[in-house]
């Protein structure tokens, strides 16, 4: 009986030893993975921390969580950065996301707040890009949406009211340009007028927008009897001015909200004015063409 | 951050193309269809007159010039500011701002084979045949079938029904 007590003794004994052992190991990766990484040498602190956030002794820790997002950004920097699809960009933010579900002090909640921060600026960067040099519309609203979403955990306040209007007025812009090029290119004009009227929704007084607009229902209804056939009868001369005054109606509205915020832009009274005239509204016409002539505007009569 | 913002401010040009020159342009071309001009009119070109200013019509005209003919004949654009009553023409067009009173030119035009048009109100009551009017924002036309008649065109009733009749 006594030697029972004395195996089990022992056995508890050593159990113990092991798991103490066990855990200043762990906590002797996370501090080498630490180091490593504060010595450039991220492959190898990479390999430590991944087994470091495994372990169940210190994967509750949020220093190993965030540590692992620091690592995860030395490589990603080097590969990823303008990947928009990046594994090692999502383990940093679910690292981060894991951190700061565990309580983080003051430092390393700020820390992992500019990390996030600068993620976001990087997703913001790639919809930047793949707008405006690549014009692929809808891979970058995917990353200006993941922008957004990322700045979110970095501040949950955050109002993006302003950047969406630029962002919306910038797809608009971008694509607007892409038709005015190409009148047979619908799917450009398609997502220049679902991004301005999203512009119009977050603020119906919105210049550029509404400008872009105007200028965009006026040159299509210009475009509809531009592209008549001199043979066409009268009765599809009717229709055709039918369709073009309804164009030219829709082109006013915006034209007009946006010569009103701006009376002396040079896009909104040249718009106006051509409006008018495919509206055969000569009082209008005068109207406009006066105010274009004093400012110095050069009207094509 | 800031790009966004510039780009935004890029607009497009509204397009300077003068829609009332084209429609006018396919109105008169239309026209000719309408009528039957004297035997010495159906030789030769077909000259469509325009006097007084108007730079993109009388480019819009030289525009369907280049496409069309009126029957076998080629369509020849003349112009002058003021009315040259020695300018034979099947198509006199009156501009707003044309020198003589549409009255005047009707009168020299008796008989002559010339269908005068108009744009200025009230012109078929001075003897124009076709007037250009702006109803609902659309471009129309009054006509006046004994106008043309006196001009020395035989006229067809399917044109009454497309006109504003204002006899």
């Amino acid at each position: 009986m006594k030697q029972l007590r004395y195996i089990v003794k022992t056995t508890v004994f050593s159990l113990l030893m092991l798991l103490t052992i066990s855990g200043f190991a762990q906590t002797d990766k996370l501090i080498r993975a630490q180091q490593l990484y504060n010595t450039k040498s991220v492959d190898a602190a990479k390999l430590a921390i991944d087994s470091v956030i495994q372990h169940p002794q210190t994967k509750g820790d949020f220093i190993s969580w965030s540590t692992r997002a620091f690592i995860y950004f030395e490589i990603y920097k080097r590969t990823d950065k303008q990947k928009l699809n990046s594994e090692l960009r999502d383990t940093i933010v679910s690292s981060l996301k894991t951190s700061m579900s565990l309580k983080p002090d003051a430092d390393y909640e700020s820390n992992n707040k500019k990390l996030l921060t600068s993620i976001s600026i990087n997703y913001y960067n790639l919809a930047k890009t793949l707008l405006q040099d690549s014009i692929k519309e809808k891979l970058s609203l995917k990353a200006y949406n993941k922008y957004k979403e990322t700045f979110l955990l970095a501040d949950s306040k955050a109002s993006f009211l302003t950047k969406d209007v630029e962002y919306y007025n910038a797809v608009g812009s971008i694509y607007s340009d892409i038709y005015s090029k190409d009148r047979k290119n619908k799917e450009a004009q398609e997502t220049a007028k679902i991004a301005l009227f999203k512009v119009l929704e977050l603020q119906p007084d919105n210049a550029s927008a509404n400008r872009n607009l105007g200028i965009m229902y006026c040159n299509d209804a210009t475009g509809l009897i531009e592209s008549l056939d001199y043979g066409a009868d009268i009765s599809q001369l009717d229709i055709i001015q039918e369709n073009a005054v309804k164009l030219a109606k829709q082109a006013e509205q915006f034209m007009l909200k946006a010569y009103k915020s701006d009376e002396k832009n040079q896009s909104s009274l040249l718009g106006l004015y051509y409006i008018y005239r495919i509206l055969s509204n000569q009082p209008k016409m005068d109207e406009f063409g006066l105010k274009c002539k004093n400012l110095g505007i050069k009207l094509d009569k | 951050m800031l790009l966004f913002c510039l780009i935004s401010l890029r607009f497009q040009q509204p397009s300077n193309f003068d829609t009332n020159s084209k429609i006018k342009a396919v109105f008169l071309y239309n026209f000719t269809r309408y009528f039957e001009w004297p035997s010495a009119k159906k030789e030769g070109n077909f000259v469509i007159y325009v006097v007084g200013k108007n730079d993109n019509l009388i480019n819009e005209l030289k525009g369907l010039s280049g496409k069309k003919k009126v029957g076998n004949q080629e369509i020849e654009i003349k112009h002058s500011l003021t009315f040259d009553a020695t300018i034979s023409s099947q198509i006199i067009y009156l501009l707003s701002d044309a020198g003589k009173s549409v009255s005047d030119v009707a009168s020299k035009n008796k008989n002559k084979g010339g269908l005068v048009v108009s744009e200025s109100f009230g012109a078929c009551k001075q003897g124009a045949s076709i007037n250009f009017v702006v109803v609902d924002n659309k471009l129309k036309f009054e006509y006046h079938k004994n106008n043309a008649v006196k001009s020395g065109l035989k006229t067809n009733d399917d044109f009454k029904a497309l006109a504003i009749n204002v006899e």
